[in-house]
């Protein structure tokens, strides 16, 4: 699988838990409450390219994310994330231009989160929670074309059940937000083919713009937001051997604005690939941008 | 003529002051701890506007307070209190009945 988009879409089933305030492409550690709902939107769409070789591929993937989570207790908090696909790649074969497409639901993501320390002062919390979940093969693994069967990577789905774990930590103040995380994913073998690991770590600074200073009752928030993702993927495996030409690493920032109120959140950031070191003619990842709302009930 | 008026604002002043006194709701000030952002306060609202004779909640972010005005009659139960802001995921530091409002000018001593 392209590893840029590999790394977006593990960034999106370890976002999962993220319906609340605070970072944008990944986790955090604050309260879903006892009984209540928070439901989140993101529209995201990534562009990879930059081939080296004559087939000069370009790739891009839409994806409309849909998260639904839920607070079972005060501590614990199940999400359920869905994602819409549609996947896109360009290419030159024989002197003609090709364009391979799939758009379908993908895999359905289904995690825990339970918190496990909790430090509450005036104005100020500080959380770690660490997750589980698994990623079920929902989605569509064999679509086809005229030229066969389609890449793993434009595929709505992976057609196998993998694994994702981590921890987060989450600093919230009433003039700004630290996240941090710590995510790993294990993907297993469906159709001889089986994507590479993917371990990442994230950090996240929302930094309130407006108000200034704060004034009576609930005002709205709006945060400037800044993170960083070190994403690796590990070498995708077919038929039991390495592709020389998957997997590596990514360092994404990703500015962006959050505008926070008692119901609702709507949001914005691009992750921007600062450094990207891939294996062979992996794809290299130009941007992914993300838009979304989340409420809670 | 004029001791009649006047028992009879005595009278009339007497009685909006008893039921004033009577119907003044009580509101009661929590001080919630890690309460700082605009998305958490509606857990808080919605869990102790679920306990029984809740009438108002008014949030205050910056000084991490909750001020819950009772129904006509109804007390704020200190135990129902910390668990529902436990249950929004945050933690009670205290809870204490706030002063009487003042009822505005003209009111009976």
């Amino acid at each position: 699988m392209k590893p840029a988009l590999k790394s977006v879409l593990a960034v999106l089933c370890l976002s999962a838990a993220n319906a609340w305030s605070a970072p944008i492409t990944f986790n955090t550690a604050l309260p879903v409450h006892e009984g209540g709902w928070v439901l989140r939107e993101q529209l995201v769409f990534m562009k990879a390219g930059g081939d080296p070789t004559p087939a000069r591929r370009d790739m891009e993937a839409t994806g409309l994310v849909s998260v639904l989570g839920y607070g079972v207790t005060p501590d614990f908090a199940l999400f359920g994330m869905l994602p819409w696909f549609d996947k896109l790649l360009d290419m030159r074969m024989g002197g003609q231009h090709l364009t391979r497409r799939k758009a379908g639901v993908g895999d359905l993501t289904v995690l825990g989160r339970y918190t496990v320390y909790q430090r509450d002062v005036p104005g100020r919390t500080l959380r770690i929670a660490p997750f589980l979940g698994v990623k079920a093969p929902t989605g569509e693994d064999d679509a086809r074309d005229r030229l066969g069967r389609l890449p793993p990577a434009v595929q709505a789905g992976s057609g196998s059940w993998d694994v994702l774990g981590g921890a987060v930590l989450t600093w919230q103040t009433l003039e700004f937000e630290i996240d941090s995380q710590v995510s790993y994913k294990v993907n297993r073998e469906a159709r001889s083919f089986e994507a590479g690991n993917v371990a990442a770590l994230d950090a996240s600074l929302q930094y309130r713009l407006l108000p200034r200073s704060l004034g009576a009752g609930v005002p709205a928030f709006l945060y400037g937001v800044l993170e960083a993702s070190l994403v690796h993927a590990a070498r995708d495996r077919v038929g039991g051997a390495d592709d020389p030409n998957s997997g590596g690493t990514i360092l994404f920032l990703t500015p962006g604005l959050q505008y926070v109120t008692r119901k609702w959140i709507v949001e914005a950031g691009v992750q921007l690939p600062v450094i990207q070191h891939l294996h062979g003619t992996a794809l290299e990842s130009d941007y992914v941008l993300t838009v979304g709302f989340r409420m809670n009930f | 003529m004029k001791r009649i008026v006047q028992i009879m604002v005595l009278v009339v002043g007497l009685m909006v002051g008893t039921a004033t006194a009577v119907a003044a709701p009580q509101t009661y000030k929590l001080r919630v701890d890690g309460l700082s952002c605009p998305f958490c306060a509606y857990g808080i609202e919605k869990k102790l506007g679920a306990l029984q004779g809740v009438g108002r909640i008014e949030v205050d972010i910056a000084s991490g307070t909750v001020a819950v005005t009772m129904a006509e009659g109804a007390t704020l139960d200190e135990a129902a209190a910390r668990k529902a802001v436990k249950d929004a995921g945050f933690s009670l530091r205290s809870l204490e009945p706030a002063p009487a409002a003042p009822q505005g000018t003209g009111q009976a001593k």
